[in-house]
């Protein structure tokens, strides 16, 4: 549109100019002129482009407006794309209904729901945002990932406070870029705890306890000990590991003090368990074997159920007693699962996108999806249900979560240093001495360090 | 005298370019002023020439392709084309809360690319079409019949039959092969990652930082993991090769040793491994050597091992497990291979060496293993450069772990040049990066390929082995 | 007659130990997928038996379960084996008719630029096919051959670059005397006519190389088939299916039905290749001496 009415208003400049020229004898003032005459049409060209814009803008919204109004509004017609877990498309196909029924003035739109687990789906959003899911459901420490690929559109305004005030404060930590509110907090049972047999373990208090147990019963102690995990250790000896964000999703600074005595004496507590003729990496239950203990988090309670049965048992994770004589509580992450609306080109989609998105992690649904699939819920109300309260896992979870700190946002590279490390830990670090040791935690730290810029 | 010739033109390869050019431009002006109106339109309008000569049928082709390229030019390749430079300007923006996308900087580049090449295309067939003329107006002046159009068309599954069979198959190369390459070659040039991701961020140009980046070894310089991931790829491609080689043929001669029966049964057996899909087998194999799977849960059971051994998770000891799974995928072939050529060794040199007394192994050393290596030299060769880039069993197996903090850019212990390449493009979206290091596996792969190519006995000396 | 004695003796005691080996070499290389076929007997069903990875080979329980699974409605196993069957069979056609075409105009007519191509083609064969990957992706996504359309979108993709896999049958053209067709093109036969009529019956054996050679590689892609499929379910082969149930986390415990979903895909692929087995040694034996 803008090119051609330039270009328009530029034939007609050029003609005026020529037929000025005819006029002159001397050719070169002519072409002046013409190029004169060009500037001036075209700035008028972008003054009239630019007040069109406005009103344009303007009457938007004011249609918008007007739209919010519900019931008597036209939101068009459209196709929305959602994206969950394998586990819930029949719930989310069932919740949608139930919303289209409720919402007649969404009828428009037929909403088509995909089983892309939350690992792949920031991937796949990555690889090709426009042919995305409008809706998807990640896990938190793909949101700077999400938002610096332009994969994730900020809350509605109007809806931001609702969200911050009804959810449980890491969640929405979690859901936050900068200071601006990127998605919906779905769960908030991200985190891991200790499960274990109760006729093996009978003292789940201590790590040292755990894996001697364990060991004189010939059973396996399992725990991943790579990015998530590992910061067990090193947040349970005092360390910090956090990086600040700006707005973009980009990287601004990162505080991290893992080069330090506590550094140390989590890594050495790490190679202590790692030597544990228990220990066994690794930390979901479907792949584990003959075990009696394993860090894991909610969504494997019903392996484990199934492998230990009666002993079947949950405790927040143990304490362990560092090289240096002293006893620590294992820390971690808490975290959770998130829906994220992606940007539309289109006003009246995103309006249906965000009401959708906002009701598929209102408390009601939070609710019925923890009793249809056993998801932990992250809105403060629906964690004060009975039921939610009761749930083992849940609880030893939640009382996990006093000892953890929120995640926040950590660069893909992150994980990967982090893996590298915790192969590290089972690999070469074994036999090396505390210098060594030491040095190594230095260039992780600076490697770390050097993630933001 | 001709080395002398040949040896001039090789050397000075720029002079004789300028020289074809050269006489391209004279011919084309030549055409032009000895040309009549007809030759001198189709200057202008491609084939015009030879349908007002009656040559119809190509005469529409030249005009046809002509009109389509000019089409295409307007209606979509030219304003991808202009912002070839840049890349593209307009940033995506925000207008409320709607999102205005702005310029795509991959499209600019896919397409203003394949528009390039379209006006080179153009330009040859312009000069084709000027030579067609040309053509045409010498016979026609040597009171010479121009060939019709039926002639013309039954051409195409005569003496023009390759044009027929190869029409699609190369355009078929060209579309989803060699433009993708030039354009990942672009890519290595341009700052494409995850902070530059089309649409809603803008990447451009950024010349050889990207290459400086890759032989840097500071903090973040990924010149140390380069290197080292190199070193494995050649040494993994070496084993690969020849373990598997020699224990094939081992086998082969195995089965194929007088007085073994059901020779066609072990046959069958091991070439179970080629029948199954390799997603199933090699998926189910990496799971048995897990930490928690079959092999150490027996060894376990049966009290031979203490813990666990940690075939995946310790890096020497992925590399060895690889490799000595790699020979339960490699042999069935080899053996495969080893039998049919085993058979085609002349029976009476073996009679002639028993004659003279020879023991099987000097047999094998003098007999066997030679005429095997001079056959299947070039096998060799192809099954080198096959396993540099051997993607199936090193991802299905190890995914390329254990990492290790020595590593940079996400690669693994047991990372090839080529998975690493994958895991760049897949979680971290480091295309500039993975664009660099597929360059570097091609220079890997052509510099092996070109040098050992001429130093196998079969190319060397045709007739060596008689 | 004594030494004649010894002579058996000694062929006899070889003849032991060669059978050993090929014993033992037989076990290892069936073991995994006896394994296989074990594992997909065992119930995933909890109140059974586990799903997942356990340290013993012989379920506890015979049981169907796994494949009620696969071929039931809970899963589109069914479709994805479908699009795999479809794939496979388009593949194997086109590509074949491709490979022949190329071979037959490489190997028999003489044009300019003919070892430029095979040159280029060569050169282009060095670069890993992962890099351009995005690039084919958003190419075929500007045809909408993506996501939905992602299995003729995968089909386009294997067969537009095929004709670069001429060598095995070129090779074979090679080795058909060409007086043959020289007598029948001074009969005035076209070129075309001695390649349908003459060339293509006497290349059965490598037709049929060719054939189960394509059709053997969409059954293993994992990689191209998931990042041009993503999203659309409906699109997926088996393997990107099956893969996820192997390593995503999402998918605990799918290890026998993983091991079911194998037993269909490879039942079909093994048997063609048993039955066939004759043409591919004579493909695999011609290619590797060629090079």
């Amino acid at each position: 549109m803008k090119k051609k009415m330039v270009s328009v208003l530029l034939t007609v400049a050029m003609s005026a100019a020529m037929l000025s020229g005819c006029g002159n004898s001397a050719a070169d003032t002519a072409a002046d002129t013409a190029e004169s005459v060009a500037d001036a049409v075209e700035e008028t060209a972008d003054a009239t482009e630019e007040a069109v814009e406005e009103t344009a803008e303007a009457v938007e919204e004011a249609t918008e407006e007007a739209a919010e109004a519900p019931e008597d509004a036209d939101y068009g017609t459209g196709e929305i794309k959602v994206w969950v877990a394998d586990n819930v498309v029949d719930f989310t196909n069932d919740t949608i209904k139930t919303f289209m029924d409720e919402n007649p003035q969404f009828a428009g739109y037929t909403v088509t729901v995909e089983p892309v687990g939350e690992g792949d789906a920031a991937t796949n959003m990555i690889t090709d945002v426009t042919a995305g899911a409008d809706i998807f459901g990640f896990a938190q420490d793909q949101t700077a990932r999400l938002v610096a690929a332009g994969a994730l559109e900020e809350v509605a305004p109007e809806n931001v406070d609702a969200i911050k005030s009804e959810n449980a404060a890491g969640a929405v930590t979690a859901a936050t870029v900068g200071d601006t509110l990127y998605s919906y907090p779905m769960t908030a049972d991200n985190g891991y705890f200790l499960y274990y047999d109760k006729s093996v373990v009978t003292d789940p208090s201590t790590l040292e306890g755990v894996l001697e147990q364990c060991e004189a019963a010939g059973k396996n102690f399992y725990m991943d000990l790579t990015g998530w995990y590992q910061v067990a250790f090193f947040f349970g000896t005092g360390c910090t590991l956090t990086y600040d964000s700006d707005n973009d999703g980009n990287f601004t600074a990162c505080n991290c003090d893992y080069d330090s005595d506590k550094g140390l004496v989590a890594l050495k507590e790490m190679i202590e368990v790692a030597s544990s003729k228990a220990f066994q990496p690794g930390s979901s239950a479907g792949d584990a074997v003959d075990y009696a203990a394993i860090i894991d988090g909610t969504w494997d309670a019903d392996v484990v159920k199934a492998a230990f049965g009666d002993n079947y048992a949950c405790a927040k994770l143990p304490t362990f007693t560092g090289s240096d004589g002293a006893e620590y509580q294992m820390s971690g992450f808490n975290g959770c699962k998130l829906l994220g609306v992606k940007p539309q080109e289109d006003d009246n989609k995103l309006a249906v996108c965000d009401a959708l998105a906002q009701y598929l992690t209102s408390e009601d649904v939070q609710l019925a999806r923890y009793n249809a699939v056993g998801w932990g819920p992250s809105n403060l109300k629906a964690q004060e249900n009975d039921a939610v309260k009761a749930d083992a896992a849940l609880s030893a979870l939640s009382e996990q979560f006093a000892f953890t700190i929120p995640q926040g946002q950590y660069p893909g590279d992150y994980w990967s240093n982090a893996e590298a490390l915790a192969g590290d830990v089972t690999g070469s670090f074994q036999s090396a001495s505390d210098d060594d040791l030491k040095a190594a935690l230095a260039t992780f730290q600076e490697t770390v360090v050097g993630l933001a810029q | 005298m001709s080395s002398d010739n040949a040896s001039n033109s090789k050397q000075n390869p720029i002079g004789r370019f300028f020289s074809v050019i050269g006489n391209n431009l004279k011919d084309i002006g030549v055409t032009f002023i000895e040309g009549d109106w007809k030759t001198k339109l189709s200057f202008i309008i491609m084939g015009i020439g030879p349908i007002l000569r009656g040559q119809t049928l190509r005469g529409l082709m030249y005009l046809v392709v002509e009109i389509l390229f000019f089409w295409f030019l307007s209606a979509f390749g030219g304003k991808y084309l202009s912002k070839l430079g840049t890349l593209g300007t307009i940033e995506t923006t925000k207008k409320h809360r709607k999102t205005v996308y702005g310029d795509h900087s991959f499209l600019i580049l896919l397409f203003g690319l394949l528009t390039l090449i379209f006006v080179v295309f153009l330009i040859i067939l312009w000069r084709m079409n000027i030579r067609e003329n040309r053509r045409e107006e010498l016979a026609l002046k040597q009171g010479k019949k121009l060939p019709g159009n039926k002639a013309d068309f039954h051409s195409l599954f005569d003496s023009n039959f390759d044009k027929t069979l190869l029409a699609l198959p190369v355009t078929g190369v060209f579309a989803f092969t060699v433009l993708p390459i030039i354009f990942m070659i672009c890519v290595a040039f341009t700052n494409y990652d995850a902070t530059h991701q089309a649409p809603t961020k803008l990447f451009t140009w950024v010349g050889l930082e990207n290459f400086k980046n890759l032989f840097s070894f500071g903090q973040n310089g990924f010149g140390s993991t380069f290197f080292s991931v190199l070193l494995w790829t050649v040494v993994w491609a070496f084993l690969a090769t020849f373990i598997d080689y020699f224990l094939g043929i081992a086998v082969a001669i195995l089965i194929n040793k007088k007085g073994v029966k059901f020779k066609k049964f072990w046959r069958t057996c091991l070439v179970m491994t080629i029948a199954i899909p390799q997603f199933v087998s090699l998926l189910y194999v990496s799971k048995m050597f897990d930490n928690a799977g079959l092999i150490n849960a027996t060894l376990l059971k049966l009290g031979i091992i203490k813990s666990a051994i940690p075939f995946w998770t310790n890096p020497l000891l992925a590399k060895i497990t690889i490799v000595v799974v790699n020979i339960w995928i490699g042999i069935p072939y080899l053996m495969l291979m080893a039998t049919g050529l085993l058979m085609n060794i002349p029976e009476d040199l073996y009679e002639s060496a028993r004659i003279d007394g020879a023991t099987p192994w000097q047999m094998f050393k003098n007999i066997t293993m030679p005429y095997m290596l001079f056959v299947t030299g070039p096998y060799l060769l192809t099954s080198y450069t096959g396993n540099l880039n051997n993607f199936n069993v090193i991802y299905l197996l190890t995914g390329g772990g254990p990492k290790s903090m020595s590593y940079a850019g996400g690669a693994g212990g047991t990372d090839l040049l080529v998975t690493w390449l994958y895991k760049m493009t897949i979680n971290d979206t480091n295309y500039k990066m993975a664009a660099v290091i597929g360059i570097m596996v091609f220079i890997v792969t052509a510099v092996v390929s070109l040098s050992v190519y001429r130093l196998l006995p079969s190319v060397k000396d045709e007739e060596g082995f008689q | 007659m004594a030494k004649e004695t010894s002579m058996k003796k000694k062929r006899a005691i070889g003849n032991f130990f060669a059978y050993l080996a090929l014993t033992i070499i037989v076990i290892i290389w069936l073991f995994p997928f006896v394994g296989l076929v074990l594992g997909s007997f065992r119930s995933y069903l909890p109140e059974v038996e586990y799903g997942g990875i356990v340290g013993y080979v012989i379920p506890k329980h015979f049981s169907l379960d796994n494949y009620r699974f696969v071929l039931g409605n809970e899963t589109n196993f069914k479709r994805w084996y479908l699009n795999t069957v479809i794939i496979a069979s388009c593949v194997s056609v086109l590509q074949t008719i491709i490979i022949l075409c190329v071979s037959y105009a490489l190997s028999r007519m003489r044009f300019a630029g003919r070892t430029a191509l095979m040159k280029f083609w060569l050169i282009l064969g060095m670069f890993p096919g992962f890099l351009t990957m995005i690039c084919l992706y958003f190419l075929l996504k500007q045809m909408g051959l993506t996501q939905a359309g992602a299995i003729p979108g995968l089909i386009l993709v294997s067969v537009a670059s095929s004709g670069m896999g001429y060598y095995v049958c070129k090779g074979y053209f090679d080795t058909i005397p060409k007086a043959l067709d020289e007598a029948a093109r001074i009969d005035g036969a076209s070129r075309a006519r001695v390649f349908f009529t003459m060339t293509l019956p006497m290349s059965k054996p490598i037709i049929i190389y060719t054939m189960l050679v394509a059709f053997m590689a969409p059954w293993n892609d994992y990689v191209f088939a998931s990042y041009i499929a993503f999203g659309h379910d409906k699109s997926y082969n088996a393997a990107v299916s099956m893969y996820r149930w192997m390593n995503t986390g999402d998918y605990q415990g799918y290890f026998t039905r993983f091991c079911a979903g194998g037993v269909l895909i490879a039942i079909p692929v093994t048997l063609l290749f048993l039955f066939l087995q004759k043409y591919y040694v004579e493909g695999v034996t011609g290619g590797a001496v060629k090079g």
